[in-house]
């Protein structure tokens, strides 16, 4: 699978811009802030119709002083050519088209064009809270279940609701509290099994993916943590209720699960060196990439920002030789160092586009 | 602006009669008693109907949803407005739909069966499983429409054909 052309208009710092892309290797290279790493969130726009590197909401992706953006990108998956439309108007109403079919639901979208983001902020990954690893793995089982997507989605409602009656009023009404736990079972039952089952997958993956990038011989873990694995959230619920009741919030469930990074039985956010950090948390991005692969018999498209600056140049070689061994799909990678990359990419030998890229223009450079 | 210019066109006369009428209008309107309706006596012409089914009430969130439920001329029965479901995001807590009229309507012991017609989201079906516990006391049928995906969202986009055939072919509702 790869992606063809791509249309831009109104993204971040584009006006119009039309792209025609290499199957393989495509290379963004320009100075810090011209819009390469919007040109690949764009990308990751159309195949999971959000950011990638962005939280916030789409408003911010309009560029400034427009209504709208639209984004269209033609794909070849499986011989065939799909088109996909993303449109953004007045920061609110969100349009994706397949098609020219707009999708009723946006997300039955997720999964047709699997993508994988490796960018500078991955660290955040080990290093900040739990909901960073949580986000990282609904979108990977996302995007190669889309029952999982479904249900995170009435779970995530559910609990909205819940937390918001649990702030709304002194006088709760108990019978409507067990109504919001009654609807949360089911969702969170099928979430919880879904995540241990791919926590089983995915630990020998990653695993495989660590020895490759390291040179070094430690041992890594992942271990999924969640209290839905020796009890039922029914019980956890009703145990809890008064003190639910007390911080007026949800304070059992799904959405406090988490995953336990080791290195050599050292919790990496603890004990990691900079070095190792860098190779563990790449390793879960290719491992991502290795199990979407598997799961969804197309390869997904793989966006690499700025990954020279993450990463000295003989580590980025060395995954470069990995990507180009295992019959990889496209590859999308954005450099400021322009010889840099040229150089590296002399050494494989790749079908390659290089896109020099100056204050939101494009100059087609293949 | 352009209701203005047609007023000022009209003879002063008719254009008082036209004032009077729509005062006289909102002194009148007000909601019925029983199923809030819109209304200009104490009960609306539906519930003053002798020949609807006074044993059957379905509970919708808007008088749009009556429209559109009259509309396919299949239901006989009588309505409840509920005034929305409930959404505590949106600040709407059961205490803020009329849910105790309702409760009070089951009660009596010409209502037998009491269908549901919300929408088919999350929130509709809190609402519904909120309402059906409320109901487990009364002696009623509860039951609720087919809420598949040919509603299309709301009950007033719903084709008069669907609905009234959801209508006629309601699922009892498992407590
Ligand atoms: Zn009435």
């Amino acid at each position: 699978m790869y992606l063809e052309s791509l249309k831009l208009l109104n993204f971040k710092n584009y006006d119009a811009q039309a792209l025609e892309l290499s199957p393989k290797l495509n290379c963004f290279v320009g100075k810090n802030g011209m819009g390469k790493t919007n040109l690949l969130d764009s990308i990751h726009y159309l195949c999971m119709c959000k950011s990638g590197v962005m939280r916030s909401s789409d408003r911010i992706l309009v560029r400034h002083g427009e209504a709208f953006f639209r984004l269209d990108g033609i794909f070849k998956r499986e011989e065939k050519r799909e088109n996909i439309v993303a449109k953004i108007i007045g920061g609110k109403s969100k349009i994706i088209e397949r098609n020219k079919v707009p999708y009723k639901r946006i997300s039955e979208h997720i999964g047709l064009l699997p993508v994988v983001i490796i960018a500078p902020n991955d660290t955040q990954l080990a290093m900040e809270g739990s909901e960073e690893r949580r986000r990282f793995w609904d979108s990977t089982i996302s995007q190669s279940d889309a029952k999982y997507l479904k249900n995170l989605l009435i779970y995530n409602k559910v609990l909205a609701q819940r937390n918001a009656y649990l702030k709304s009023t002194r006088y709760l009404d108990e019978s409507l509290l067990g109504i919001y736990d009654q609807q949360l079972l089911a969702p969170a039952e099928y979430i919880s099994m879904k995540r241990k089952a791919f926590a089983a997958i995915f630990t020998p993956i990653f695993e495989t993916a660590y020895r490759k990038i390291s040179n070094d011989q430690e041992k890594v873990s992942l271990v999924y943590k969640s209290k839905l694995l020796e009890h039922k959230l029914e019980t956890l619920l009703q145990e809890t209720r008064e003190k639910d009741k007390i911080l007026q919030r949800t304070t059992q469930g799904i959405h406090k699960d988490d995953w336990d990074f080791r290195i050599n039985t050292f919790p990496v956010k603890k004990f990691a060196s900079q070095g190792q950090l860098k190779s563990y948390v790449l390793a879960l991005k290719l491992a991502q990439y290795d199990l979407l692969y598997q799961k969804k018999i197309v390869p997904p498209i793989l966006l690499l920002d700025d990954i020279f600056d993450k990463l000295d140049n003989d580590r980025v070689k060395q995954l470069l030789t990995l990507l180009v061994q295992e019959d990889f799909g496209q590859v999308f990678i954005t450099d400021t160092d322009e010889n840099r990359i040229e150089k590296i990419i002399q050494l494989f030998d790749v079908d390659y586009k290089k896109f020099i890229v100056n204050r939101g223009q494009i100059i087609d450079n293949a | 602006m352009r209701l203005a210019l047609h007023l000022l066109q009209q003879p002063k006369e008719s254009v008082e009669e036209f004032t009077t009428s729509i005062g006289k209008m909102r002194q009148k309107i007000q909601f019925c008693k029983e199923g809030h309706n819109i209304s200009d006596d104490d009960k609306c012409s539906i519930c003053n109907n002798a020949s609807r089914d006074k044993s059957t009430i379905c509970i919708v969130e808007s008088i749009r949803d009556i429209m559109a439920i009259e509309d396919t001329a299949h239901y006989r029965g009588l309505y409840h407005i509920l005034g929305g479901v409930i959404s505590p995001i949106e600040g709407i807590g059961p205490s803020d739909l009329n849910v105790s009229t309702l409760i009070e309507r089951a009660g009596r012991a010409e209502t037998k069966e009491i269908i549901m017609a919300l929408s088919p989201t999350i929130e509709g079906d809190t609402t519904i499983f909120y309402l059906s516990k409320q109901l487990q006391a009364h002696d009623v049928k509860v039951s609720t429409i087919a809420r598949g995906v040919s509603f299309g969202g709301e009950l007033q986009y719903a084709d008069e054909v669907t609905l009234g055939r959801s209508i006629s072919a309601r699922i009892p509702y498992g407590k």
